[in-house]
């Protein structure tokens, strides 16, 4: 059972991940009253890119075509270490949450190395903009982790998964919190509104997207790809996490589903009704997330 | 044996010609020493003797100071070998030889002193070296300010440290650790606080750390390597020995300071990092922060011994012991390389330096897998102890009381927080140093330094890579110095339980395997290089970004705790304008809320005292006459006598 789990983990993450944005994009649309395109579109987009030539700009050295490889290579990493629902084949990569912290710092620091060596100020206004933001999302994912491990005790992944399913831990003011502080973390991670928003090319208020400017073909493939693999993490962290899941594999499976599912409905949802909010602002909403873990972790140490 | 071949190269250099069999002397004092503290940590007998209340003298080896005498080896061999493509055709390079010997055996002789007094001379000796090293290499005003604060602010931290040591001394606590236990929680508490002030100081804990970052950036590079990769190591050696051992168990209190002190100084530090216009001086920066570190696992591991869990105490120790190890490398490191930058390019002010990473590519890579290091990203060494702090950090959070759990959580938030502004501070440097377009004439004409300098950062970057694959190796020996020794399961990776584990060799090869086979499949079909979008202009020098300009975001965001200051100043000219000039800069608000007014306090003080000092005889006779009087009244009403 656990093969067949891996083998979800593995191929499905590399498979399904462009699946998601493309269908929050086919859905907005829809909730806007336009056709749009269809869900596919990312791996249209994807196999158009990979047919194109590279391009590198003028001085830039092996620090920008290194970068789409190893944020790539970090998210398929990740990819390992995230079970679906609390079953994992036993890779010898482990299932820490903290880990995975550490392989999207990676995927951060290559991005925005590539974007010093273009000298771009666009790619260069989107990552010190990212790293701003990363300060609080990476504090607030951490109360957030603390609190889905409090019950099992571990930032084992598999294992918090397993001590967060069932009905009982919703008697837990803290898991309410938990849950509500993690949606921040899913709408700063996945680059979308209100924190930021994938669909403009409109320079100056690009976070995300800045930084891939300047990148063509195969190298832009990879960064798009691994941009659809945040999606694919951090939905399924939040669908296996914090949000109802019971039962064995097979429903569990099914949890996980409809998670994501939801997941995606919701983050269209926002998009269709909430405007991008000023990047200054964005902090503040952060840490007020933060204050919810605390407080979270408050009723959880008293209870 | 190994000692007196490390005094006999600081010696050497005073007779004539004997400078290079001076260095190989030093290197090979310091290798066997560090050779034989290895052993002594990896499991042989500990030697010398132990330690001892009285005043002779005498030296010994045990667990933890071998590993402090591993660590300065691991740095201190590649510095010594750089000194000497460093100080080539340096006017009085023998003296600097010489008193960079003396240094290391002073550094050697704290962490191997085996009874006050010498423990006590070896520190004062360990203070004085550097200062004196940096007024032999310059001596202008700037400078000897620098050197001024610095002794003046450790000297009157180290207070501390006497303090601290000789009331150990005194209550014979150093051989018997019990004996301080009968003298009540009174004493302990004097004694920890000393310390804590004492070695905080030279440790260069925030908000005692004004000292150094005047001192290192103004130092010859290989003695910062050594001043910021291990001296301040040793004050923490120091502090470790008090509150672990001396005057230990130390109590809850002790921990909390000790945590509190260690998230000021980690986010401090970083921020004032992230914020210089020098390299040199960021670097000191990013000291304090890594300082800070170690002191949150060295808080969370009396945590939890005070909660009675010894196995995660003695994991918070080991995570604070590889911090130690850690910095050590990539700092050193770092600092090697900015000397290496300097001699290449002159001044290292950040907006003015770029494209080195073509020009020097040895010195350059080293470089860059130095700031990878440091800002804590897998699979290199710095993330495997910072991955081992917060995981210490969240099992503090996850216990069972209230008040030490929210303490947790905050320090864990506050580390995380730390390490992605080091990522952001050091994004920041490896992009203005290494990468974009030369900024400077004397950046385009450089030229890669000899292999005797960039062969010392490309030896640590290699140590980087190898701690951070295998730090497992080191962390059972590591837990066996913590008060409470405890074992860990041996193996290259860290599988501790209450954690999903960190497989770092598995981690390292996969990443590498998967970029390259990425790498394969990108091919490398490309199209003529093309300028970078600029909405269509021509890419010129005046549109690269600077340090201020990456950093703007965060500081609009906080504002309200960095204080920026700004001025315009619109110059007209007939009422039509000619130039606007810009200023802006991020005072240090230590400097200016803290220790501005205590000097400005101090100096008040001394005139009032200086009032005092009138030199007239009759004020004199009045002073002793006062004086009598008020003994008189004293044993009158009985409160003497």
């Amino acid at each position: 059972m656990s093969a067949f789990a891996g083998a979800i983990q593995i191929i499905g993450g590399l498979a399904l991940a462009p699946l998601l944005p493309g269908s929050i994009q086919a859905l907005k649309a829809r909730l806007q009253g336009r056709r749009g395109p269809s869900p596919l579109q990312p791996y249209r987009e994807l196999r158009r890119l990979w047919g194109k030539t590279l391009v590198d700009p003028q001085r830039t050295t092996v620090v920008y075509r290194l970068a789409p490889c190893l944020v790539a290579a970090a998210m398929i990493l990740a990819l390992f270490l995230v079970p679906i629902a609390d079953l994992s084949p036993d890779w010898p990569l482990g299932n820490d949450a903290i880990v995975l912290v550490g392989l999207l710092a990676l995927a951060r620091f290559a991005l925005a190395a590539a974007s010093w060596d273009t000298g771009s100020g666009f790619a260069l206004m989107g990552s010190s903009r990212d790293l701003t933001l990363s300060v609080f999302a990476e504090a607030l994912l951490v109360l957030a982790l603390i609190l889905a491990a409090a019950p099992a005790g571990s930032t084992d992944l598999v294992a918090m998964s397993a001590a967060t399913s069932g009905s009982a831990i919703w008697g837990e003011p803290a898991h309410w919190c938990a849950a509500a502080a993690f949606v921040l973390v899913v709408l700063v991670e996945t680059g979308r509104q209100p924190i930021d928003n994938p669909d403009t090319h409109l320079e100056l208020t690009m976070i995300h997207e800045g930084p891939l400017l300047e990148y063509a073909g195969r190298d832009l493939a990879l960064l798009e790809w691994s941009a659809a693999a945040r999606h694919w993490i951090f939905l399924l962290l939040a669908a296996e996490l914090y949000l109802p899941h019971w039962g064995g594999f097979g429903v569990q499976l099914a949890c996980l589903l409809a998670g994501v599912a939801a997941l995606c409905a919701a983050l269209a949802l926002t998009e269709t009704a909430q405007a991008k909010m000023r990047i200054l602002r964005a902090p503040a909403l952060l840490a007020g997330g933060s204050l919810l873990a605390l407080v979270g972790l408050v009723s959880w140490l008293v209870g | 044996m190994g000692l007196t071949l490390l005094v006999t190269g600081a010696l050497a250099p005073l007779a004539p010609r004997t400078l290079r069999a001076a260095i190989a002397l030093q290197a090979a004092g310091i290798a066997l020493l560090g050779t034989g503290g290895a052993l002594v940590l990896f499991g042989a007998p500990a030697f010398g003797v132990a330690f001892r209340g009285s005043l002779d003298p005498g030296l010994g080896v045990d667990g933890l100071t071998g590993f402090f005498l591993a660590t300065l080896a691991l740095v201190a061999v590649p510095a010594v070998f750089y000194s000497r493509g460093y100080l080539a055709g340096v006017p009085r390079s023998r003296a600097l030889v010489g008193l960079f010997g003396l240094f290391l055996v002073a550094l050697v002789g704290v962490v191997m002193a085996r009874d006050p007094s010498s423990f006590l001379a070896c520190w004062e000796l360990m203070t004085l070296a550097p200062a004196a090293t940096i007024l032999v290499r310059r001596s202008d005003a700037d400078v000897r300010h620098a050197v001024f604060a610095y002794l003046a602010v450790t000297h009157l931290g180290g207070a501390g440290v006497w303090i601290c040591v000789l009331a150990l001394a005194h209550y014979g606590a150093m051989s018997e650790p019990a004996a301080l236990a009968a003298q009540g929680a009174g004493v302990q508490a004097l004694i920890i606080v000393a310390a804590i002030v004492g070695f905080g100081t030279k440790a260069g804990l925030m908000p005692l750390h004004s000292w150094l970052p005047r001192a290192h950036p103004v130092a010859p590079s290989h003695v910062s390597a050594l001043m910021s990769g291990v001296m301040i190591k040793v004050a923490l050696y120091g502090l470790i020995r008090v509150l672990f051992e001396w005057a230990g168990p130390a109590p809850l209190w002790a921990g909390l300071v000790v945590l509190g002190l260690g998230l000021l100084s980690a986010l401090g530090g970083v921020l004032y990092a992230l914020t210089q216009r020098d390299l040199k001086r960021l670097l000191a920066f990013s000291s304090i922060e890594n300082v800070g570190i170690v002191a949150l696992s060295l808080g969370a591991s009396i945590l939890f011994a005070s909660e009675g869990d010894a196995t995660w105490a003695a994991i918070a120790f080991a995570a604070a012991l590889l911090h130690v190890l850690n910095h050590a490398v990539f700092k050193a490191l770092l600092f090697l390389a900015a000397g290496v930058f300097e001699r290449a390019v002159g001044s290292l002010e950040l907006d003015r330096i770029g494209g080195l990473l073509r020009r020097m590519p040895w010195t350059g890579g080293a470089f860059l897998i130095g700031s990878m290091a440091i800002a804590g990203v897998p699979p290199l060494n710095g993330f495997a102890s910072e991955w081992l702090t917060l995981q210490a950090l969240i099992h503090v959070a996850l216990g069972p009381s209230l008040g030490l759990g929210l303490a947790g959580a905050l320090a864990a938030a506050g580390l995380v927080a730390t390490a992605a502004l080091a990522v952001f501070c050091f994004v920041k440097v490896v992009g203005l140093v290494l990468l974009g377009t030369p900024r400077r004439a004397e950046v385009e004409t450089a030229v890669e330094a000899p292999a005797a300098m960039w062969a010392a950062p490309v030896f640590l970057a290699g140590c980087c890579i190898a701690l951070g694959a295998a730090p497992g190796l080191l962390i059972p020996s590591l837990m066996k110095l913590a008060p409470q020794p405890r074992s860990l399961t041996p193996g290259p990776g860290l599988s501790i339980p209450g954690t999903g584990s960190l497989p770092s060799p598995w981690l390292l090869l996969g990443l590498l395997a998967l970029s390259g086979a990425l790498w394969r499949l990108r091919g490398s079909r490309r199209t003529a290089p093309t300028p970078a979008w600029a909405c269509g202009q021509r890419i010129e020098p005046s549109l690269s970004w600077s340090s201020a300009g990456f950093t703007k975001p965060l500081r609009l965001v906080l504002e309200s705790v960095l204080r920026p200051r700004r001025e315009i100043e619109a110059v007209r000219h007939r009422g039509q304008l000619r130039s606007i000039r810009y200023r802006g800069e991020i005072p240090h608000l230590f400097d200016s809320l803290l220790y501005g007014p205590v000097r400005r306090g101090a100096l008040a003080g001394a005139l009032v005292a200086r009032r005092l000092q009138s030199g007239s005889v009759r004020a004199y006779t009045a002073y002793l006459l006062a004086l009598l009087l008020g003994l008189l009244v004293a044993v009158r009403i009985g409160a003497i006598g």
